[in-house]
C-alpha cells in the first residue's frame, strides 16, 4: 500500500510556554500535578480541537480517533529534578504524582484520556524531527486504517539549567487535527491545508559528500511531488553541525533559515504558522519547513495552504475569525 | 501486500549475548537478579536483571561525535549480530536508501545523564540526546531510509516492530533494522520504587503472591524483510512472518489498565484477523503474554486471553518471558517477538521458570517443561502506562 489518504489540517492549536498558566488554558481543577510539557500539549490539543470545532470530534467513533506526538527534552528537567532528589535522600521523597513520568510517552498521552482517542496513541522521540515522524507516523496509521481521525503534534520542556545546550532550549506545544477530507467536506467543515512528511537519515561520517544529502533531500521532496529545483519556498530549521550544513549548502540560496533549538518544536511551529497564514492569497503557494539534527536524522514537511474547497474555506474561517 | 519476514536476530539479555545463547538460557529456565553496582541508587529495592559484565559489548564509548550510553551500546551489539545473522552486507548489498532504522526505548540512555548527575557534567556544550538510540544504529550501519525511534514506555517494542513492518507494507523500505533497548536507569528504577510496583524478590508474572514487576537490561533488534527482497537476494533462512498487528489505547488512566480489557482484547482481534487466523483462537500455537508481574496487569490479560483463545486457551502454552529476564521496558516486546519468531523456528516453546501458588485469577497454561506449539501462529503482547496496547502476531515463514 503506499496511497496515502488525503488528510486536511482542520485544528491548529499553539501554546508558547512564555506566559502560560494551566488554571486559564485548562481549568483550575485537575492539572496542578501535571508536568508543564504535559499541560502545554494537553491546552494545545484544546485549542486545535476548538479550532477544528466540535464536530471534528464528536463525528468519529472513539476507536477510530489516532494520536502521534513528538518530543526529545519533555522529560529531561523533571529527570533531572527527581535524580538529584534520589542523590540528595532517596526514592521515598519523589512525588508519587510525579512518578510515573520518568516515561517520556506520558508527556503527549493526556489528550487521549480527555478526548476518547482509542484508535491509538503513539510517542516518537529521534532527535529533532521526532514531531515530523509524528505527522509522518500518524498519517500512515490512518492510511493502513488504524484510524479516520487524528491528533498529531509536538511538546518540548526546556532543559535543565546546567545541562550541556540548555541555552538552546524550547519550550511548548503544537497540535494538528487531522482528518479525511471527504469527511470534513460532508460536515461542512473548513480546512487550514494539507501537510505531508518524510524523513531520511544521512550519515553524519557521509555528512561531507554534498552530493548525498542533495540526492537524498531531492528524492524525499520528490516524494511529496516537488524537488530541490522546483522553485519551492523552503524553511530551514538546523543546527551548525556538519548534517545541518549539509542540508542547508542542498537546499542553497533562497531558502529562510532559522537557528535549530534542542528539541523538535521548532519545525512543527514553522508548520503551523504556514497553516495559519494560508488564509491570505499570498501565502498559497505551497511551502516546506526542513530539518536535521547532528545525529544524522533529517526530515521534511510540506505545507499545502487551503482545503478541498478553498474559497469557501477562507470565507468561512474569515467568519469564524470575526465571530 | 508483501510479506515482512524475520530473517536475522539478535540479542542481549541476563542471559548474555546472542540468539543462540538466548535460546539455550531459556530453555534452562534460570536466572537471577542481582544489585545494581550504582552507590547512588537510594531506594527500597535496588535490584534488577542486568546483562552480565563479561558480556558487554567492548565499546563503542563514543559514534559521531555522541557519547552514547548502555542503551546505544546494547543496541549496536543487536543490530550487528541481526544483520550478520540475516546474511546482510550494510552498507553493501541493499540500497542504503531502502533501508530503514526503528528502535524503541522507554529510557534511552538516560543511564549516561544519571551518571553525569552522580560523577559531573559532560564536558563540552553539545546536548546528548537522550534518545538517539535509532541514529546510532542508522550511523552504524549507513542506512539512509527512515530513522525513528519509539518511545511507548513498556510497549515501546511492539509499536516500534508495527512500524518497522508498516514501513515494507507501504513501500518505503525493503529492510527495516527494528528492534528494542533498554538498560539501567536511576530515575526509572526509583521511580518504579516509589509508586510501589517492585516485587522484592523476582518477576513473578502470574504467581498469587507476586507484588509487582521486577525490571531487567536487554535489547533484541530483528532484521525484518520483504519477502520479495529476501528472495532477490538469496536469504537463506526465515524465522517468521510478522504477519499482523494490532494497536489500541485504554484511554482510561495514566498507569493502571482498564478492568475489562475491552481495548487489548480489540488490539488481539486486530492483530489476529490481519494475519488471517482464525477468530475461535484455535490457530495459537502459544502466547508470549506482557504479563508483568503487577496485580490487575496479569489478571487481566488472563481473563481476554481466555476470552480470546476461547476453548482453545486451556491447551495453548503462555510462554512467560518476563519471569525470565524480568521486564526489559522499551525493548520487552521486542525481545518478545525474538522469541515468538525463535519458537516459530526451532518448533518447541521452552519451559517456563516455576511458579509458587498460581494466581487463580490468572487462569493461563504455563508449562514448565518444553512443549510443542499447539498451532501455526504465535501471539505477542505488550502494554504500556497511557493504555497503549499493541499485539503482534507471527507464524511459520516460508522463503
Amino acid at each position: 500500500m503506499s496511497a496515502d489518504r488525503d488528510l486536511v489540517v482542520t485544528g491548529v492549536g499553539v501554546v508558547d510556554a512564555e506566559g502560560f498558566d494551566y488554571r486559564t488554558a485548562l481549568g483550575r481543577r485537575g492539572y496542578k500535578y501535571l508536568p508543564t510539557a504535559t499541560q502545554y500539549f494537553l491546552a494545545a490539543a484544546k485549542r486545535a480541537l476548538e479550532s477544528a470545532g466540535q464536530d471534528s470530534l464528536e463525528a468519529v467513533d472513539p476507536e477510530l480517533r489516532g494520536a502521534a506526538v513528538g518530543t526529545n527534552s519533555a522529560a529531561e528537567a523533571l529527570h533531572d529534578r527527581m535524580d538529584r532528589t534520589v542523590l540528595q535522600t532517596s526514592a521515598a521523597d519523589l512525588s508519587p504524582a510525579l512518578a510515573p513520568y520518568f516515561s517520556i510517552n506520558l508527556f503527549g498521552s493526556r489528550p487521549a484520556t480527555e478526548y476518547a482517542l482509542k484508535g491509538f496513541n503513539i510517542t516518537l522521540v529521534g532527535p529533532r524531527v521526532a514531531g515530523f515522524d509524528a505527522l509522518r507516523t500518524g498519517q500512515r496509521c490512518v492510511a493502513l486504517g488504524r484510524a479516520d481521525w487524528l491528533l498529531a503534534g509536538a511538546t518540548e520542556e526546556a532543559l535543565p539549567p546546567t545541562a550541556p545546550g540548555a541555552a538552546a532550549s524550547e519550550a511548548g506545544a503544537v497540535a494538528l487535527v487531522l482528518e479525511p477530507a471527504a469527511a470534513v467536506a460532508a460536515r461542512g467543515g473548513t480546512a487550514y491545508g494539507r501537510v505531508a512528511a518524510r524523513s531520511f537519515f544521512l550519515p553524519p561520517r557521509a555528512a561531507h559528500d554534498p552530493a548525498l544529502a542533495r540526492e537524498l533531500l531531492d528524492s524525499a521532496l520528490k516524494e511529496l511531488g516537488h524537488g530541490l529545483d522546483t522553485g519551492l519556498a523552503a524553511t530551514a530549521v538546523l543546527d551548525d553541525s556538519p548534517v545541518g550544513r549539509a542540508v542547508a549548502t542542498a537546499l542553497g540560496d533562497g531558502t529562510t533559515h532559522v537557528p535549530a533549538r534542542a528539541g523538535c518544536l521548532e519545525p512543527v511551529l514553522r508548520v503551523a504558522a504556514a497553516l495559519r497564514a494560508g488564509g491570505e492569497a499570498a501565502e498559497r503557494r505551497p511551502s516546506a519547513v526542513v530539518t536535521a539534527a547532528a545525529e544524522g536524522n533529517v526530515a521534511v514537511c510540506l505545507v499545502t495552504p487551503g482545503g478541498p474547497d478553498t474559497e469557501r474555506d477562507t470565507d468561512h474561517k474569515m467568519r469564524r475569525a470575526e465571530r | 501486500m508483501d510479506d515482512v519476514l524475520v530473517t536475522g536476530l539478535g540479542v542481549l539479555s541476563c542471559l548474555g549475548s546472542g540468539a543462540d545463547t538466548y535460546w539455550e538460557g531459556m530453555n534452562a529456565a534460570r536466572s537471577a537478579p542481582g544489585r545494581v553496582p550504582d552507590p547512588d541508587a537510594r531506594m527500597d529495592h535496588p535490584l534488577l536483571y542486568m546483562v552480565p559484565e563479561a558480556d558487554l559489548p567492548a565499546g563503542p564509548r563514543e559514534q559521531d561525535g555522541l557519547l552514547l550510553g548502555r542503551a546505544s551500546q546494547f543496541a549496536l551489539e543487536a543490530a550487528r549480530q541481526a544483520v550478520a545473522d540475516a546474511g546482510l552486507t550494510l552498507p553493501g548489498d541493499t540500497d542504503p536508501r531502502r533501508v530503514a532504522v526503528a528502535i524503541a526505548t522507554a529510557m534511552g540512555d538516560s543511564g549516561l545523564h544519571d551518571q553525569w548527575r552522580s560523577a559531573g557534567a559532560a564536558e563540552g556544550d553539545r546536548w546528548t540526546p537522550t534518545f538517539a538510540v535509532s541514529s546510532v544504529v542508522g550511523g552504524l550501519l549507513g542506512a539512509q531510509g527512515a530513522n525513528v525511534s519509539v518511545s511507548n514506555a513498556c510497549a515501546a517494542g511492539g509499536f516500534g516492530l508495527s512500524l518497522a513492518a508498516d514501513l515494507i507494507r507501504c513501500g518505503e523500505a525493503d529492510v527495516v533494522v527494528a528492534g528494542g533497548s533498554e538498560a539501567y536507569s536511576r530515575v526509572a528504577l526509583a521511580c518504579f520504587n516509589r509508586l510501589g510496583a517492585i516485587d522484592p524478590e523476582r518477576c513473578r508474572p502470574f504467581d498469587a503472591a507476586r507484588q509487582g514487576t521486577m525490571f531487567g537490561e536487554g535489547a533484541a533488534v530483528l532484521v525484518l524483510e520483504s519477502a520479495a527482497h529476501a528472495r532477490e537476494r538469496g536469504a537463506t533462512k526465515a524465522y517468521a512472518t510478522l504477519a499482523g498487528t494490532g494497536w489500541s489505547c485504554d484511554a482510561y488512566h495514566t498507569t493502571a489498565p482498564e478492568p475489562g480489557g475491552e481495548q487489548i482484547e480489540r488490539a488481539m482481534r486486530q492483530a489476529l484477523r490481519e494475519a488471517g487466523a482464525p477468530d475461535d483462537g484455535g490457530g495459537i500455537g502459544f502466547v508470549v503474554p506482557h504479563g508483568t508481574g503487577t496485580e490487575l496487569n496479569d489478571t487481566v490479560e488472563s481473563r481476554v486471553l481466555n476470552t480470546v483463545l476461547g476453548a482453545a486457551a486451556r491447551d495453548t502454552p503462555v510462554y512467560s518471558l518476563k519471569a525470565l529476564l524480568g521486564h526489559t521496558g522499551g525493548a520487552a516486546a521486542a525481545l518478545a517477538v525474538a522469541t515468538a519468531a525463535l519458537i516459530l523456528h526451532r518448533g518447541s516453546v521452552p519451559p517456563n521458570v516455576p511458579l509458587g501458588e498460581r494466581d487463580p485469577d490468572c487462569a493461563v497454561r504455563l508449562p514448565t517443561g518444553p512443549t510443542a506449539p499447539t498451532g501455526p501462529y504465535g501471539l505477542v503482547n505488550a502494554y504500556a502506562f497511557g493504555g497503549n496496547n499493541v499485539s503482534l502476531v507471527l507464524k511459520e515463514a516460508t522463503l
